[in-house]
Formats: C-alpha cells, structure tokens, sequence
C-alpha cells in the first residue's frame, strides 16, 4: 500500500512538472528569442541571444503601431468591462429583488444568450453598423463587447445577490430610501468581492477579443492588440525578431495581470460551471 | 406616485440599459441572421428568398464537409483530452499528490491569460522550419534536413491545432474541477479512508459519480466553445493550406466576407448553432443516463 502510494506520487509529480515545462518552455524560448536578430533566430533557433538586442521591440512598435493598439485595446477593455459589470449588476439586483413574474423570463433569455455564438450575428451585425454608420468606430466595438459580456455576467450577479439578505435593503427602504440609493449606497459595497471577479474575468475576454474587431472594423485607429499583431503573421514583416517581439508585448502585460489576479480570475470560470 | 408604482418603474429602469443591448445586437440580429440564410443576399438590392437552397449548397460541399469532421475532432479532443486530462490534473492536486501544487496550478492555468492570436504565432513559429521542435528533432537525430510535413497532409494538417487547443485549454478544466472538488463534503472520503477504501475505490464510488453534473456542464462548455473555434485557427493557418485545417466558423468567415454571400455565411453559422444545441441535447440525454444510474 504504503509503495503504491509512493509510485503514485511519482508519477503525479512527473505528470505536473511535463505540464508546467509545456507552459514555462514555449513563453521563455518566445521571450529569449524576441531578443535575437532575424538572421540569429533563423540559423540558430535554440541558441541564447548574444546580446539584449532590444531594436525589434523599439520597430515592432513603430512599424507595427502597437502604441495606438495598445491604446484601443485599453479604451475597449476598460469601458466595455465597466459598462458590462454596471449593467449586469443592476439586472442582477432587479432579477433577484423583485417579485414580478417576467423577471422569471428574463432570466432565462439571458440563460439562453450564455448559448449563442459570435457567429451566429456577425452577418446582420456589420450590416447593422454599417448602415447606423458606427461600424469603424469604437462606439461600434464596445456594444457589442457589453452585449456579448452580459449573459454570463447577469448570471453571476443574480446568483451572488440573491445570496444577500433582504433585511438590509428592507430596512433601508422603510427608512424612506430609494431602490436606486439602495442600489448604490448598500448593494455595490456588499457585493464588492463578486464585483471584481466580474470585473476581471470580463476584462481578459475583452482583451483578447478578436473576431469582432477583425470584422466590424478595418481602419488601424481603431484596432486592438490581437487584430493588430496578427498582422505580423502576413505578409507586413517577415522579421521574426519583429514578430517574436510583438508577441512578447502582447503577452507580458497578461502574464502579470494574471499573476496578480490568478484567483479571481480562477474563481470566474469555476463560477460558470457551478451552475446547477 | 405610489410606492408600488416607483417599485415597478425602478424595476424597469434598472434592467432596461442592459436588455437594450442585448434585445438590439444579440436576439435581433439572430433573428435577422436566420432570415437572411434563406435567401441569396450579396450585401445590396434586395434579398431573394430562396428556400433552403443555402443550406443544400453547404451540406454537399466537399470543404464543409471536411470542415465539419475538423470541428468535429476538435469536439472530440475537448471532451476526451481537455476534460479528463483537466479532471486528472485537479484530482492529483486535491488530494495533495505533489509538493508546490499551487505553483503547478499557476503554471498549468497560466496559458488561459493569452490571447489565442498570441498563441497561434508563437506555435507557428515553434513548429516552423526554424522553429523549436524542428531544431530538437535535428539535433536529436542527426539529419540536418529535417521538416515538419505534417500541415502538408489533408487528414493530419489539423493535429498540430489539436495539440495547440489542448495546450491551451487543460488549465481551464484543471481549474473548474479542482474548486468543485474542494466544495465535496471531506467527511464522506474520511468515512470511506476509514471503511478501508484505496484511492482508486474512491475515485470511482464517491469522486466520480458526485462530479457528473460538473462534467456534463464543462462538456458543454467545450461543445459550445469548440464549435466557435476561430481565433486561433484563423490566426494559426487561416484554414488553409488548401482548406485543410478550416472549421465552420472560418468557412463562415470567408464566404461572407471575402465572397460577400451574406445569405450563405448566414445559413453556415445557423448550422453552428443548430450544432451546438443539437450535441448539448445529446450530452443532456447522455448524463441524466449516467446519473440515474450512480444513483
């Protein structure tokens, strides 16, 4: 018994520590490699840069406008996730706190939307915006975010608000205090710990968000970070130094977000399966 | 205003903004969609119906049909290789098998923060002929001339991508099932350790059979999330070389946007759709089986 167990443990560990170098390899060859001219990478792919040769990340980020990339992917992040987490909240509240029977319906069309794919609107969408001719515009990339976010969102809010007592509220309101101050004033700071969660997941979705704006937008002013280094995979530079470089501007900052929310970040997808 | 009136209105006002949006881009243009996949519309003039001509077109071309079975593997390697890999992973660190389990956690879940167009070009570049695999299986072998041929066959070009989604994906899986695992009562595996159950006993009688419903729910979670399947193959191979790696959503992607069919992408991503609830209702069927019969 006592063996077998030791065995066990082996193989576990040997199982874990092949995962982690799966993960920790293709980031540190990518990260060294950015550091290596185009003609050291091609020759010699495993070889440690000779120096910290820091021009591709400088031309990646001239030639490939990754400053302004960089920017729109911050602008659609920050407003969408908001705009998103707002919403959701203030859905949640009126599909948990209040007993009218078509809240009962809501719920479930937002249940259904959790199915429902980018694809399958992608088509009427871009005719739609280019017809209000906001299709080319971040106004136009936002909405969507927000509308492809709340499904899942009014889902968490409803399910952590319903876990909050009614006392509370009900108290307030004897006390002559509007829903709407109820709303801000006792609601959003009971519900901070799910508020970030909320916040964070929906953040990393937007970031990496592609196909919308590889679709509804064609001008670079008003491209994100995905769509934007996706172009060094074409035909705009075949400098892999450049290339490898991009992707390492793309992925550090991640990398550091999720090292500093990995479980908030963890807890929103448990959260999505937790659903009975 | 009475007080049951301002409840009402406050109640309105608070869902409206959010059912606003959802009603206009979501449930609108679905409606919208499955309309104009009935017709031969080409993004000016008006639309022609044309019955389920769209849909007969896309069921006996040769490329959907391959890009159905390559949606198809990548079904099968999410439910098959993410989830029980994911599930094996999260079993092992909840039972503490291993020292410094949270930082293999870290490190397992870590690729879930990069954006699939990150990961599609960074394993271009690791399975190209200048790439890292290639320079190993040189220096291992000896032949200095070696390629990878793989993106050259029709039946396995879609391999690599499998590769790729399960590198991708397994920390996810690994993440859900191990916070469901720490929600299970310890005392019934107390109670079990003590009646004389081994680990693998226990795995099947008591683990096992209290995560079906988890399962079924990450099953259709990797349903639904494999049928969409875009960003990475688009940004890893664009579909090609010669359709080979192409998946619905792609087929979807060029017909509509680089043939402007609007009627016939839209018809193709109602099959999408039409997919994915049709394998969440088989997979629903499939659990309450399973979980009539643990009980």
């Amino acid at each position: 018994m006592r063996k077998r167990l030791t065995l066990a443990s082996v193989l576990s560990s040997v199982l874990m520590i092949a995962f982690t170098l799966l993960t920790i390899i293709p980031l540190a060859w990518m990260i060294l490699s950015a550091f290596k001219p185009h003609a050291l990478i091609v020759r010699y792919p495993l070889a440690l840069p000779l120096s910290w040769y820091v021009d591709n990340f400088v031309l990646s980020w001239t030639q490939g406008h990754l400053g302004i990339y960089f920017i729109n992917s911050t602008i659609y992040s920050f407003v969408a996730t908001l705009l998103t987490v707002f919403f959701a909240l203030s859905s949640g509240y009126a599909l948990s706190k209040f007993p009218y029977k078509s809240s009962r319906v809501i719920s479930l069309i937002y249940t259904l939307g959790l199915l429902i794919t980018v694809h399958s609107v992608i088509v009427p969408l871009f005719i739609m915006e280019t017809k209000l001719g906001i299709s080319n515009t971040r106004l136009g990339v936002i909405l969507p975010y927000i509308a492809f976010g709340l499904p899942f969102q009014v889902f968490l809010a409803t399910t952590y608000i319903k876990g909050i007592p009614d006392a509370m509220q009900e108290s307030a309101i004897i006390d002559g205090a509007t829903f709407f101050q109820v709303f801000f004033r006792i609601l959003i700071p009971v519900a901070t710990p799910i508020i970030s969660t909320m916040f964070i997941y929906t953040f990393l979705g937007n970031w990496n968000e592609f196909i919308l704006v590889l679709t509804l937008t064609s001008d670079l002013t008003v491209r994100s970070l995905p769509v934007g280094i996706n172009s060094f995979a074409g035909g705009m530079s075949r400098d892999y130094g450049l290339q490898f470089a991009a992707l390492v501007i793309g992925t550090v900052p991640m990398i550091i977000f999720y090292l500093v929310f990995k479980d908030k970040i963890a807890q929103g997808f448990a959260a999505g399966a937790l659903k009975e | 205003m009475t007080f049951s009136q301002q409840k009402r209105m406050s109640y309105y006002a608070f869902l409206a903004p959010g059912l606003l949006l959802f009603a206009s881009i979501i449930i609108f243009p679905v409606a919208y969609s499955l309309t104009l996949s009935f017709t031969s519309f080409g993004g000016y003039g008006t639309p022609e119906f044309i019955g389920l001509g769209n849909y007969a077109k896309i069921i006996s071309d040769e490329v959907f049909l391959h890009s159905l079975r390559n949606n198809l593997l990548i079904v099968a390697i999410s439910v098959f290789g993410q989830i029980p890999l994911g599930f094996l992973l999260a079993y092992l660190l909840h039972r503490k098998m291993v020292r410094n389990g949270d930082f293999y956690q870290t490190m397992i879940f870590l690729p879930i923060t990069i954006s699939p167009v990150v990961v599609a070009l960074l394993w271009n570049q690791i399975f190209s002929s200048s790439g890292m695999v290639v320079a190993l299986i040189r220096r291992l072998t000896g032949e200095s001339q070696y390629v990878i041929r793989i993106f050259e066959d029709r039946q396995l070009a879609i391999l690599p991508i499998l590769f790729v989604l399960l590198w991708m994906h397994t920390g996810t899986y690994m993440i859900i099932f191990y916070a469901n695992l720490q929600k299970m009562t310890p005392s019934l595996l107390e109670a079990a350790q003590i009646d004389g159950a081994n680990e693998s006993q226990m795995m099947i009688r008591i683990i096992l059979p209290s995560m079906v419903g988890t399962i079924a729910t990450t099953a259709i979670f990797a349903i639904s999330g494999s049928l969409k399947a875009f960003d990475l193959i688009y940004a890893m191979t664009g579909g090609g070389p010669a359709h080979f790696t192409e998946v619905i959503a792609i087929y979807m992607y060029i017909n509509t946007f680089k043939y402007y069919k609007y009627g016939f992408g839209s018809a193709a991503s109602m099959i999408i759709v039409l997919l994915a609830v049709g394998l969440i209702l088989l997979l629903q069927y499939i659990s309450r089986k399973f979980e009539r019969r643990f009980e």
